[in-house]
C-alpha cells in the first residue's frame, strides 16, 4: 500500500513538474508563434501590395460589396486587398488583388483555378497599375475569353469595392439588377416579376413596356422614367400629366389590341419561311418566320450544325417599319452565334426599315447567324408587301 | 560498461555504439528526416537536446522513481522536453518547423531517447549520462546528416539547399524518394559494418533491462535471467 502511494506521488509529480516547464515555455513561444503565423497570412497580401506591410481584416459583412469580394484586409499604407472568388471557364478561380489608395491596382495573382490555358497566371500582370477608367483597355485574350474576361471583371469589382470600404458609394448593380429595382419600385404589387410586352403597335413616346406576371399592371419606359399602371390602364406613379398621358395612351393601345391569324394559303408567293401571320385591327402585321443560320448551313468538325432555324417574331406597320422584334427560339453555336438571343442584337432592329435594316452591328465570330438573321427579317418587309398586295412574288 | 572513462561514454556513441548505424534505433527519424541536410541537421539537434534534457533529469531522479512506474515517468519527462523543444523550434525556426513536421513530435517516441534513459540514465550518474546523452545525440546527428548528405547531394544536386550544378543532370531523384532513403541506409550501415571489422559493440556489454526479450534470450549479460521488476 506505501509503495502504491509512493508510485503514485512520484509520477503526479512528475507530471506537475513536466506542466510547469511547458507552461513556462508556451508562455514565451505562444506569441512569437501567433506572430510568424500571422506574417506567413500576410505573404500572398504583399505579394499584390509590396509596400502593404502589415494587414488588418475587414468585415466585410458591413458592407454591400459586389458578391466576389470573399475577403478584405485594410493595408497600414491605407490601400486594400480583396480575395475575389469567380468563375471563369470552371468555378473555383480564386484571385488576390491589392487596391492602392490613388484607385488603381497594386497587384492581382491567381491564388486557385481549374482554368484551361494558364492565362489566369499571367493576366493579373497587364491589370497592374490600371484603375477604374482605363482597365477596359486590357483586352482579353482570344481563346480564353472566358478566363481573361472573368479576371479583369474580378478586378474591376475589387476595384469598386476598395471605393465602397474607403467611404465612396458606386451603383455594384448589374444592368438587369437595376432594371429590375426600377421595375419593382414603380410597380410593387407586381412582386418584381414582369414579362416584357412584345410591341404590336405603334407607341408614341414609350421606349418599352413591362407586364406583371400576375396581372397587376403594367410599367411604360419613358426615358429614364419607369411609370406603373394599374390593370385597367391608370396611372398609380407621381408623374407629370403629360407623361402620365403618354403611358395612359400606350396601355389603352395595348388592351385594345385584336388581332386575325392569317390564312397564308390566301396569298401567293409568300417565302416558305413563313411560319404564321397576324393582322392587328390598326392594320399592322406580326410575323413569325425562321431564319437559317449556322444551325442549319453551318457546322464543322468542332461545332456541329444543330439542325434548327432561328425563330423570329417581328411586328411591323403596314408601311413596312419595324416596330419589335425578339428571338423567340434558336440552337446557334453556344456562347457565339447564341448572341442573337440578346436583346442587344434584336432589339436593334426596331424602327429600321427595308432601306436601313442591314445598319445594324453584326454578332462577332457568327457571320452565318447574322446573314441569316437578316436574310429573314427582309423575308418579313417582303411578307408584309405581299400582304398589302403590293408585290407579286 | 561499468569501467569506461568519462571520455569514452562520449565518444562510444559517436562511432563505436553509433545508435543510427550500430544500434539500428530511430529509423523512422532517419529515413523520413533525410532528405536534406538543413532538415536532418536540425533534427539531430532536436534529439540532442531532448536526449540531454532527458538523461540528466532521469539520471538525477533515478533513486526516486519506483521501477513499477518507470516507464511512465520517462516517457513524461521526455514528452514534455520535446513538447519544449518542438515549441522552442516553432517559434524560433519557422522553417525548420516546417520541415521536420510531425517527426519533431515523434521524437517522443524515439527509440534512441527511450533506449538510453532505460539502459544508461537510469543506472548512471548525472555526469556520465549527460556525456551519454551528447554522445548519443552528436552520433544521432552526425549519422543523419551524412545520410542526407548523399540523398541530397546524388538525389537533388544539392547541398544544405545550395544547388550543384555540375550534379544537376545526373541526379538520382529515386535517392530522395522512401525506396532510396532504405537503400542508402543499407548501404551506409554495410560500410560502417565494414570500418568496424563487423566489431560492433558485443552484445554482452548490453544491459537487458529493456529488453522484452530478455526473460529467453541467452545471448545478453543476463544469461537469460531477467531482472527482477
Amino acid at each position: 500500500m506505501k509503495k502504491s502511494i509512493k508510485n503514485v506521488l512520484v509520477l503526479v509529480s512528475i507530471c506537475a513538474v513536466v506542466s510547469v516547464l511547458m507552461a513556462i515555455t508556451n508562455a514565451i513561444t505562444a506569441p512569437i508563434i501567433a506572430k510568424n503565423e500571422s506574417a506567413n497570412a500576410n505573404k500572398a497580401l504583399l505579394e499584390v501590395m509590396p509596400d502593404g506591410k502589415t494587414f488588418d481584416k475587414v468585415d466585410i459583412s458591413m458592407y454591400t460589396l459586389p458578391a466576389t469580394v470573399s475577403e478584405a484586409y485594410r493595408a497600414e499604407t491605407g490601400g486594400y486587398v480583396f480575395k475575389l472568388t469567380t468563375t471563369g471557364y470552371s468555378s473555383g478561380f480564386v484571385i488576390m488583388c491589392g487596391v492602392n489608395t490613388d484607385g488603381t491596382v497594386s497587384g492581382a495573382v491567381c491564388l486557385a483555378s481549374t482554368e484551361t490555358l494558364g492565362y489566369e497566371k499571367t493576366f493579373g500582370d497587364l491589370l497592374t497599375g490600371k484603375n477604374a477608367e482605363n482597365i477596359d483597355t486590357v483586352d482579353t485574350v482570344s481563346g480564353a475569353t472566358k478566363t481573361t474576361g472573368a479576371y479583369r471583371s474580378a478586378v474591376k469589382d475589387a476595384l469598386n469595392a476598395a471605393l465602397i470600404l474607403g467611404g465612396g458609394s458606386v451603383d455594384i448593380r448589374t444592368e438587369e439588377e437595376i432594371l429590375a429595382d426600377n421595375l419593382s419600385s414603380a410597380l410593387p404589387a407586381a412582386e418584381g416579376k414582369f414579362e416584357k410586352l412584345f410591341i404590336v403597335e405603334e407607341l408614341d413616346g414609350v421606349d418599352a413596356v413591362y407586364k406583371a406576371i400576375n396581372q397587376t399592371g403594367f410599367v411604360c419606359v419613358i426615358g429614364e422614367q419607369f411609370i406603373g399602371l394599374d390593370e385597367s390602364g391608370a396611372v398609380i406613379s407621381e408623374v407629370s400629366e403629360e407623361t402620365g398621358e403618354t403611358a395612359e395612351a400606350a396601355i389603352a393601345k395595348i388592351l385594345a389590341t385584336e388581332t386575325t391569324e392569317l390564312t397564308l394559303s390566301d396569298y401567293e408567293g409568300l417565302p416558305s419561311q413563313l411560319v404564321s401571320a397576324e393582322r392587328t385591327a390598326t392594320g399592322n402585321y406580326i410575323i413569325l418566320i425562321k431564319g437559317a443560320g449556322y444551325g442549319i448551313i453551318g457546322g464543322d468538325d468542332y461545332h456541329p450544325a444543330s439542325g434548327e432555324y432561328i425563330y423570329i417574331r417581328v411586328s411591323l406597320t403596314k408601311d413596312g417599319k419595324i416596330i419589335d422584334c425578339l428571338t423567340v427560339s434558336e440552337e446557334e453555336t453556344d456562347g457565339v452565334g447564341s448572341a442573337c438571343a440578346d436583346e442587344s442584337f434584336y432589339g436593334q432592329f426596331v424602327g429600321k426599315t427595308e432601306e436601313t435594316y442591314e445598319d445594324i452591328d453584326a454578332i462577332s465570330g457568327a457571320t452565318l447567324t447574322t446573314d441569316g438573321y437578316k436574310k429573314a427579317i427582309l423575308r418579313a418587309f417582303t411578307c408584309v408587301k405581299i400582304f398589302e398586295g403590293g408585290v407579286e412574288n | 560498461m561499468k569501467k569506461n572513462g568519462y571520455l569514452s561514454v562520449l565518444t562510444k556513441g559517436i562511432f563505436k555504439e553509433n545508435p543510427v548505424f550500430i544500434l539500428i534505433l530511430g529509423t523512422c527519424p532517419t529515413l523520413a528526416t533525410t532528405t536534406n541536410v538543413v532538415g536532418a541537421f536540425g533534427m539531430g539537434i532536436a534529439a540532442l537536446v531532448v536526449l540531454l534534457c532527458s538523461n540528466i533529469l532521469i539520471s538525477l531522479l533515478r533513486r526516486v522513481i519506483p521501477d513499477a512506474v518507470r516507464i511512465p515517468c520517462y516517457i513524461t519527462i521526455i514528452a514534455g522536453f520535446v513538447t519544449v523543444v518542438q515549441m522552442v523550434v516553432q517559434a524560433f525556426f519557422p522553417a525548420l518547423y516546417e520541415m521536420l513536421g510531425v517527426y519533431l513530435a515523434l521524437i517522443v517516441v524515439n527509440c534512441i531517447i527511450l533506449g538510453r534513459a532505460e539502459m544508461f540514465a537510469s543506472k548512471n550518474t548525472v555526469v556520465k549520462s549527460a556525456l551519454d546523452g551528447i554522445g548519443m545525440g552528436l552520433g544521432f546527428t552526425l549519422a543523419l546528416c551524412a545520410m542526407a548528405t548523399v540523398r541530397e547531394v546524388f538525389g537533388a544536386a544539392s547541398f544544405a539547399g545550395i544547388p550543384i550544378p555540375f550534379l544537376e543532370e545526373y541526379k538520382i531523384a529515386f535517392l530522395v524518394k522512401a525506396p532510396g532513403g532504405m537503400l542508402v541506409y543499407g548501404l551506409l550501415i554495410a560500410l560502417v559494418c565494414a570500418l568496424t571489422n563487423g566489431k560492433g559493440p558485443k552484445k554482452k556489454t548490453f544491459s537487458c533491462a529493456g529488453c522484452p526479450s530478455a526473460g529467453y534470450c541467452n545471448t545478453g549479460s543476463c544469461g537469460g535471467e531477467k531482472e527482477e521488476v
